[in-house]
Formats: C-alpha cells, sequence, structure tokens
C-alpha cells in the first residue's frame, strides 16, 4: 500500500473514529489497541512486540494463542494504517530476530498428529488396508489360517499379528511422508 | 521484551489514567493485570466475584469467590480460588489453585486444592484470561457426574510440590 502520508483533513474525526474503533482492535495478548499491528493468517489482530515474545516463549510449537493455528514470524502480515507514520515493516524493529531459522510447522502444529495417537492411526487405515492384506497372504505361510483348533483363539493371535503389520506400514509411510 | 517502557512515578489506577497513559505504566503484566481486573469487576462472569481490593493492593495475588452453578452437583457451596501471576504473565500462566474450607470434591480436584487443568499448564495462551481461567473451571465443576477425588490424591497430595505448576500433569479426560 503505497499510501501517502499526508494528514487527513479532519483530525478531530479520525481521533473519534479511533476511539470508537479502539476495543475492536485491541491486541489479543495485552489487551491494549495493537500498536505495530500484525495479523495472523488466522485472523487474529496482535502488537508485533507481544506475538513476538509470545513465539519465543514456545519456539518449538508456535500456535496462534487465539485459536491455536500454526503461526510463524513469515506467515504473519504487518498492518500499516493511513494514520501511521513509518512504513516500515514492524517484525524489522522492536525485539531481535529470531535466532537461526526454523522450519515452518506442518499444517496442524506438526509432530504430535503422527505419534501413535489417535490422528495418524486412523489416517494411515484406510491406506493400508489393501496392503495389509497382501502382507498377511505372504507372511502366513506357515500357520494354517482356518483351522487353527489348537490354539484357542486363533483370532487373537491374528489380531495381534495384523497390529503389528499394521505399524508396519504405519511406520513406512511416515518415512514415506518425511522422505517425499 | 524490548518494549519501549518509561518508568514513572504516576501508575495510573483509574481506568481513564490508564487508556491515557499507555506507556506510562512501568510493567506490562502489571497494565494487563489492571485491564482485566478492571473488567472482571465490571462484568463479572455469574457466579464469579473478584476480591478486588486485595487484588488492587497486590496484583501478583488474587482471590477470586466461586459460587456452584445451579442445577450441578456443587449448587450452593462456595469456592475460593487463589490465582498467583508471576512477572511473565501472560506469557507464563497463573497458578491456580484453591484454596480456603471448601475444596470441591471432583475428580480433577486434588484435596491440596491442585487442579488438573490442561490451559493451567502446557494449553496455556496468552490470550486466555483470568475470566476464561475461572469460567473453564466452572464448567469443568459443572459437568461432574459424580462428585469423588482423583483416584491418586492421597499419594499426590503426599508427594506434590507446593507449586501444582512443577507437577508434570497427565492430562487424560478430554470429555471436560
Amino acid at each position: 500500500m503505497a499510501a501517502a502520508n499526508e494528514p487527513g483533513p479532519s483530525r478531530n474525526n479520525e481521533e473519534k473514529e479511533k476511539e470508537k474503533d479502539e476495543r475492536m482492535f485491541e491486541c489479543n495478548i495485552c489487551l491494549d489497541t495493537a500498536r505495530d499491528a500484525v495479523v495472523s493468517l488466522c485472523g487474529h489482530l496482535f502488537c508485533w512486540p507481544c506475538l513476538h515474545q509470545w513465539l519465543e516463549t514456545r519456539p518449538n510449537r508456535q500456535v496462534c494463542p487465539v485459536c491455536k493455528a500454526a503461526i510463524s514470524k513469515e506467515k504473519v502480515i504487518p498492518l500499516y494504517g493511513r494514520g501511521s507514520t513509518k512504513q516500515e515493516d514492524p517484525r524489522n524493529k522492536v525485539p531481535p530476530r529470531p535466532p537461526g531459522q526454523r522450519s515452518e510447522p506442518e499444517n496442524n502444529g506438526g509432530f504430535p498428529g503422527f505419534g501413535f495417537g489417535d490422528g495418524g492411526f486412523h489416517m494411515s487405515f484406510g491406506i493400508g488396508a489393501f496392503p495389509f492384506g497382501f502382507f498377511t497372504s505372504t507372511f502366513n505361510f506357515g500357520e494354517p489360517r482356518p483351522s487353527a483348533a489348537p490354539r484357542g483363539t486363533p483370532q487373537f493371535e491374528e489380531e495381534q499379528f495384523v497390529s503389528k503389520v499394521f505399524l508396519w506400514v504405519a511406520i513406512m509411510f511416515v518415512c514415506w511422508l518425511l522422505m517425499a | 521484551m524490548a518494549t519501549k517502557k518509561k518508568p514513572s512515578s504516576d501508575q495510573g489506577s483509574s481506568s481513564s489514567a490508564l487508556d491515557s497513559s499507555r506507556w506510562e505504566v512501568s510493567c506490562f503484566w502489571e497494565r494487563r493485570l489492571q485491564k482485566e481486573l478492571m473488567s472482571l469487576m465490571k462484568e463479572p462472569p455469574p457466579g464469579v466475584t473478584v476480591d478486588a481490593e486485595g487484588a488492587g493492593q497486590n496484583l501478583t495475588q488474587w482471590i477470586i469467590q466461586m459460587d456452584g452453578a445451579q442445577g450441578t452437583l456443587y449448587e450452593g457451596e462456595q469456592f475460593q480460588l487463589q490465582f498467583k501471576f508471576s512477572p511473565k504473565y501472560p506469557f507464563d500462566s497463573p497458578e491456580v489453585t484453591f484454596i480456603g474450607p471448601n475444596i470441591p470434591v471432583h475428580p480433577h480436584v486434588y484435596s491440596n486444592g491442585h487442579i488438573c487443568l490442561s490451559i493451567l499448564t502446557e494449553d496455556w495462551s496468552p490470550a486466555l484470561s483470568v475470566q476464561s481461567v475461572c469460567l473453564s473451571i466452572v464448567s469443568m465443576l459443572s459437568s461432574c457426574k459424580e462428585k469423588k477425588r482423583p483416584p491418586d490424591n492421597s499419594f499426590y497430595v503426599k508427594t506434590c510440590n507446593k507449586n501444582p505448576k512443577k507437577t508434570k500433569w497427565w492430562y487424560h479426560d478430554d470429555s471436560v
């Protein structure tokens, strides 16, 4: 926005408007009108100094304080109001630049979803359905499957086996994801 | 935080002073706590009252009265919550415990007043406030189906640190 810097024709009016809108433009962290304002991609407004400090507080888990969406220095947009005197990127001033370059977080905050928690496992279920049939038929050569009477509960055994195969498929899937 | 803060003698205590002298108040966290105190006094959530005098004198430690919500197992009961704030607030979560004679009997509240609630430690966010923490605790109490202590209560109470934030909580119940 290459807006001209000339002062508005009615400063008084501007002041009034500002007061009225003040609450709408409060920083979600300091609860004051946002200064050196930046907005996240999820639409939440902060002072850059406030947000910067939050990002520094948890460098490994950078999430939006309001909605917990992934957020990073590169993914916030500086806001330049017409009234502001300097059109300088707020991210370049006040706090020192974050040390080192971090890779940006994954869409949903990264790895926790891929552990053996709920999310990742369910996902590989659908994709792994076909290979799992393939593996069972390949690896199951020793045991006669339909009968298997002496073992008591063959289903139990098989379930264990299947779960191992699943784990394997999941690991392969994750590896593939990392390589791709 | 490297903001431009001017140490000054007049620390605004009325709300109008706060609004006008934005950068005159010495500490970021004091300023924010003042704001929260104002809004909590002006429009408190139902059943919640803050001891404004005590909090006004010492901003780092608030006592909040909380009534058990109507139609829940805690109806008619009164509880006291203690909030302690560090200078890192709001980037660091407040230390919140139940104090006083009546500690609610709840599966997530230990008999020493410690509360197992994820937003008080790892899920804390600076966009949360005293008000939203109070609301979370009220709703945590309200959703209770059976009054009982946590299963590991006696062990925990014997071995825990005084500060609940030092406990490595293991959150398992997402239903609350």
